[in-house]
Parts: structure tokens; sequence; C-alpha cells
């Protein structure tokens, strides 16, 4: 289990500034499927009562219903709870000297990165379309100086809040490094520590 | 005259399926419930979670077991019984 007082590797005085998870409307979108996927079949028993209740009493097709419902419902209900999962293991944590990046895939990909806030070069804040602009939910990109490539916040509530916080706190770290005399980017901190 | 043999099967054979369908419901689910336990953020919204989702489960398998007591289970699935359904007696509004 992670603690958000005891992360993977923390450095002394390293404290988490943001944690972060994909915006509420993913919630929604599981949410709004498992209702979809479950009154309708219900509805449709529901209008159509008369039939059910003659194939219900009888002795073949009635349990053969029954388990096919159990079954369909038992894979709706463990399909909400796979997705959900999906989401809320979906993490980025922001301390004040690095980014970790947490990212599940289905339930046998997992992808755990971090990256030294030094190393970071540029961070774009990315809203794009209507929901994402009434929501105000999108992505953060975060570029680094090297090969590793970027980071990116998929989804996230308030994008360009985050952005505007990561940036500070880069400069933050820059300027702390280099009071420290160390005046490079990323492995140099290893050094410090 | 060719005459086809008539087979009856019970049909418990039905729970013998869903029986493998919930090994694989169970077996899924608690590799689920290991990740989130494993992997998961530490918080009330952890045990939450997994409470709802065990619970909900308990309630369908509830729900079911209710509605499949009544049936007798050691009727056999007759192949001669098959042919003598006629659509009023599944769909009485025809």
């Amino acid at each position: 289990m992670m603690r958000l007082d005891h992360l993977p590797n923390q450095r002394t005085d390293e404290h988490v500034v943001l944690f972060l998870r994909r915006h509420w409307f993913a919630i929604l979108a599981i949410v709004s499927a498992f209702t979809l996927l479950t009154t309708l079949p219900i509805s449709i028993a529901w209008y159509f009562w008369d039939t059910v209740q003659v194939w219900l009493n009888h002795a073949v097709i009635g349990p053969l219903i029954v388990l096919l419902g159990s079954i369909y419902f038992l894979s709706i209900w463990l399909f909400a709870f796979l997705e959900f999962t999906d989401y809320y293991l979906d993490t980025w944590i922001i301390t004040n000297e690095r980014i970790i990046n947490i990212e599940q895939e289905g339930l046998f990909v997992r992808t755990a990165s971090e990256l030294d806030l030094a190393a970071v070069q540029d961070t774009t804040a990315e809203i794009r379309g209507i929901l994402q602009t009434l929501f105000t939910y999108g992505q953060v990109f975060v570029q680094t100086a090297g090969e590793k490539g970027r980071f990116h916040f998929k989804n996230i509530d308030n994008p360009e809040h985050v952005k505007e916080i990561v940036t500070e706190l880069v400069e933050e770290d820059k300027r702390r490094l280099s009071a420290l005399g160390a005046g490079g980017r990323g492995k140099i901190k290893s050094v410090i520590k | 005259m060719f005459d086809l043999p008539n087979i009856d099967i019970p049909i418990i054979v039905f729970l013998i399926i869903y029986g493998a369908y919930m090994l694989f419901y169970v077996l899924y689910s608690l590799f689920n419930v290991y990740h989130l336990l494993k992997y998961g953020m530490y918080g009330f919204g952890l045990y939450l979670l997994v409470t709802v989702f065990t619970g909900g489960t308990i309630i369908l398998l509830a729900g079911s077991t209710y509605l499949l007591m009544d049936y007798d289970w050691s009727h056999p699935i007759s192949l001669d019984d098959t042919v003598k359904f006629y659509n009023e007696d599944l769909f009485p509004a025809l």
C-alpha cells in the first residue's frame, strides 16, 4: 500500500505538493455505462413482464434465464470495478523535488516512473473540446531535457493551475540547486543528498 | 423408420457452467483486490472501495440464490420436450 507520507525512495525534506488523479468526469463515464447496462434489461423485463413471468415459471427456461441474468449483472459489476480500479491507480504525485507518474493499464500492466524537477524543460497545459472547456479539465505535458520523452498527466482537473505549480516548483528547485552550488540538472541531486 | 433416442440431461448442468464462471469471477476479483491493496493509496477510500465491491457481489449472489432456490434441479432437459413448445406457450401475447 502506498502512503503519501512515505513515498518510494523519499528524500530528506521532500514533501508532496500535488496528488493528481483523472478528473471526476472519468468516474461519470463509468457510472453512466454501468447505469445504462443495468437499467436497460431491467426496463425491458418490466415492460414485457407477462412474457418474462411465463419464462421464469418454466422448469428449464426459468433457471437458465436466472443464471444468465446473474452472470450478466455480475459481469457488469466486475467490469465497473475493474474500470474504477484503473482510474483509482492512475496517479501523478508532484513533490518539491520530483514528479512520480504511476499508470495502470488494465490489470496486468503497471508503469511507475519518476523525474527530477531540475530535468524539466517545458510544461504545457492543454484543454481541448467543449466538455474539457466546460468542466475545466485536460492534459499537462511535462517535457524533459533528456531523451526520456515527456510525462503526460491525462484528463486532470484544472491543468493550467497544475502547469503553473509545476513551473514554479521547477524554478524553485533550480534556484535551490544553484544556491547549493550544484547548478546542474537531475542527476546532480543525488550528490546533494 | 429412424428413431432418435431420447436423452435426458438434468438442468443441474447449468449450475456447473455457472460454477465455472464463478471461479473466473472470484479469481479475477481477488486479483483486482490484491492489486488495489498493494498499489492503492492508503486511506479510508481504499477500504470503502473493497467493501462496496464485496457487498455488491454478495447482494447479487444472494439475489441469484434466492431466485434459483425454487427450481427443481433434477428436472430433465428432454429432447422430446423441445419440439413440443408452441409459440403461445412462450409468448402469451401471440
